[in-house]
């Protein structure tokens, strides 16, 4: 990550090497100039062609409130604003009313941003908060003054976070963060701003740089959702088949200390809805051993989704566990003591995500969270119940093996499923939803949260999410269908659902309802669109599944159309929930 | 100091990214495709890294010229040894 190479690699990238593109706004009250090639280099690295905007210099107000701006009619994904402590101080030598009331004009000046762009575009807002300044005009008691302008800083980033909190499309670049992982005297350059108004000292923009990469990609869904675990010498010290559950090293003080606190680092990132698999050379009874027995385990059984304990190689393990789980390979991050098998996944898997360890199991933790892997876009009341979700699904495969026939066993399930109108309490599901899916989506087209808003809003437009329910348990939120109507044709624009769901009738029972609502408004064929990715060859066939016939396009983008009489409704065994799909 | 302009020359074409570039000593930023206000940092950092020297901002703001920028260079590195 050094500057220089960096942009020197900006000069020769490949366009070719790219299979998506983005584009991103920088606004500033500092220099972005420096950060253009860090993007683009950084983008290319992870196949994203990066086409940037950069607004003229301190051009944040004028750029955002101009509906004509050069920043509304580039039309970015993105827009990233980052704010410099460097132009607070010298406004904050300015102010005319007390300290508070500077703060919370500045904070309202930063929303005011958010709300002129959010007016103008559908765009992801990614709000920087401020660097804490270095200098300290009480010293410590710096602190108990509220005024003072270290106070008045932190103040100001509180309320920002606090404001995007409850703000659909906007998200937080939390610069204050990284500037403090380096160090505030490392970070900031005086001279360079003088001379040049850059934002920070060059060497530590690639770092930067690549937190703004992180979150913008994450926007695209590319997230990580499971983490899937080595167990001797990477959950506990030793090796469980020699060592026996009373020789392992695991303790919360002293040597095995290093492996609690992976353990509780594990913990957190599951209650945060990432998922845990183990993945083991060893017996399956001495590798459930200390989670049975050992007191120390801060890891219960329950908490790992998929456990496998066996002998054959871990590239074919991580493959079995990423076919029950039904994730993306490059979702998964395997962590893993030996450099032998980190190699071998790394060469045979190379999509997985494979961290390079350190030696010392002390340093585990911090090497893991340096590398900010586990970033997201959205938080849901899903994210946590979702490992209970994958092990009912788990116990249902096991249902599953004892009925005579497929039918039966679905009829068995009770499914229920609950079809609506996009409303603002499921907001945050949907967009994360469209953002994750990527196997199961006919078009791919990634609303952000505030686009499903307008979605929401606009009457000539019938965008439904789906919620199934059966006995074992509670799907939540699995599939998002947008339907429009135009001329005698309803079209189905998007169509997309949770692979968790798939081969239980809930593609079928959906699309007899979208023929009966075409039915209803006396349209004579529905159309459907299915948009080549490199993740979607399932549902390739999808429309011809359903009777369409292809009208259009070619393989990479075709067009299917079907004739709303010739429809066969599908049998299915899920049942209505309590509100259907209610009329417009 | 004898290597001072030759390393000065490589610096230059790494930065503007053109091996054509032959500094003179009354060049300026005029005479260099690409030379603006963000390259003149991305340089003077360069600069100062390659030869392990440190120019206070009214030494950046001043140079007129690549000669003034070498014999800066020159004197920085004879104070140092």
């Amino acid at each position: 990550m050094d500057y220089a190479g960096l942009v020197r690699a900006s000069k020769r990238l490949d366009p070719a090497a790219t299979s998506q593109k983005i584009k991103i706004a920088l606004l500033s009250d500092a220099a972005t100039q420096q950060f253009v090639p860090l993007l683009r280099t950084l983008f290319h690295r992870k196949g994203v062609l990066a086409s940037l905007y950069e607004a003229p210099f301190d051009g944040i107000e004028l750029e955002t409130i101009n509906a004509l701006s050069g920043l509304y009619r580039f039309q970015p994904d993105l827009i990233f604003i980052l704010n410099s402590v460097q132009a607070l101080r010298a406004s904050f030598a300015k102010r005319t009313a007390d300290a508070q009331a500077f703060a919370e004009e500045k904070t309202r000046g930063i929303v005011k941003i958010w709300d002129a762009i959010q007016s103008h575009s559908t765009a992801t807002v990614v709000q920087s908060n401020f660097v804490m300044p270095y200098e300290r005009y009480f010293g410590n008691f710096d602190l108990k003054v509220a005024g003072s302008f270290s106070s008045v800083v932190a103040s100001i980033n509180a309320a920002v976070g606090e404001r995007a909190r409850s703000r659909t499309g906007v998200l937080l670049n939390d610069v204050e963060s990284v500037a403090s992982w380096v160090g505030r005297r490392h970070w900031f350059d005086d001279r360079l701003w003088d001379l040049a108004k850059a934002f920070c000292t060059l060497d530590h923009m690639p770092v930067l740089a690549q937190n703004m990469v992180d979150i913008a990609l994450a926007t695209r869904g590319r997230v990580a959702k499971c983490v899937v675990l080595d167990l001797d010498n990477t959950l506990w010290g030793g090796v469980i088949g020699d060592d026996g559950v009373d020789g392992i090293v695991l303790n919360a003080h002293g040597d095995g200390e290093a492996f609690y606190r992976l353990q509780i680092y594990l913990k957190e990132l599951l209650q945060r809805g990432i998922l845990l698999a183990v993945c083991s050379k060893n017996e399956m009874s001495n590798a459930l051993l200390p989670f049975e027995k050992h007191p120390d385990m801060v890891l219960k059984r329950s908490d790992i989704t998929v456990f496998l304990a066996n002998w054959s190689d871990k590239a074919e393990n991580i493959r079995k566990a990423r076919d029950i789980l039904n994730i993306g390979l490059d979702s998964m991050v395997f962590l893993d003591d030996n450099p032998f098998e980190r190699n071998l996944v790394r060469g045979v898997l190379p999509e997985v995500i494979v961290p390079e360890l350190p030696e010392d199991p002390a340093d585990y933790v911090r090497a893991i969270s340096e590398l900010n892997l586990f970033e997201t876009t959205t938080f849901s009341k899903e994210d946590v119940n979702r490992t209970e979700l994958y092990r009912a699904e788990a116990e249902r495969r096991d249902a599953q093996a004892s009925f005579a026939n497929a039918d039966e066993f679905l009829r068995s399930l009770e499914m229920r499923m609950l079809v609506a109108r996009f409303d603002s309490f499921h907001l945050p599901r949907i967009a994360q939803l469209i953002q994750r899916s990527n196997q199961f989506n006919l078009t791919t087209h990634r609303y952000s949260e505030a686009d499903c808003e307008a979605l929401m809003n606009d009457g000539e437009v019938l965008p439904l999410y789906a919620k199934l329910s059966d006995r074992l348990g509670d799907h939540g939120l699995i599939g998002v269908i947008v339907l429009v109507a135009e001329n005698d044709e309803l079209v189905i624009r998007d169509w997309l659902m949770s692979c968790r769901v798939l081969a239980r009738g809930v593609e079928q029972t959906l699309m007899n309802m979208v023929v009966d609502e075409a039915r209803k408004r006396k349209l004579s064929k529905v159309r459907g669109e299915y948009r080549k990715t490199a993740k979607n060859q399932m549902v390739e066939d999808f429309f011809a599944r359903f009777g369409f016939i292809q009208t259009g396009g070619d393989q990479n983008d075709a067009l299917w159309t079907l004739s709303v009489s010739d429809y066969q409704f599908k049998e299915t065994f899920i049942s209505p929930a309590a509100e259907l799909v209610a009329a417009e | 100091m004898t290597d001072t302009w030759e390393r000065l020359q490589v610096v230059f074409r790494d930065i503007f990214d053109d091996d054509s570039i032959v500094l003179r000593e009354d060049m300026t930023a005029a005479d260099v495709a690409n030379w603006d206000s963000l390259n003149h940092i991305d340089l003077i950092v360069a600069i100062e890294r390659e030869f392990k020297v440190k120019f206070t901002t009214a030494e950046v703001t001043t140079l007129k010229n690549v000669g003034q920028l070498a014999a800066l260079v020159d004197k920085k590195r004879a104070s140092k040894s």
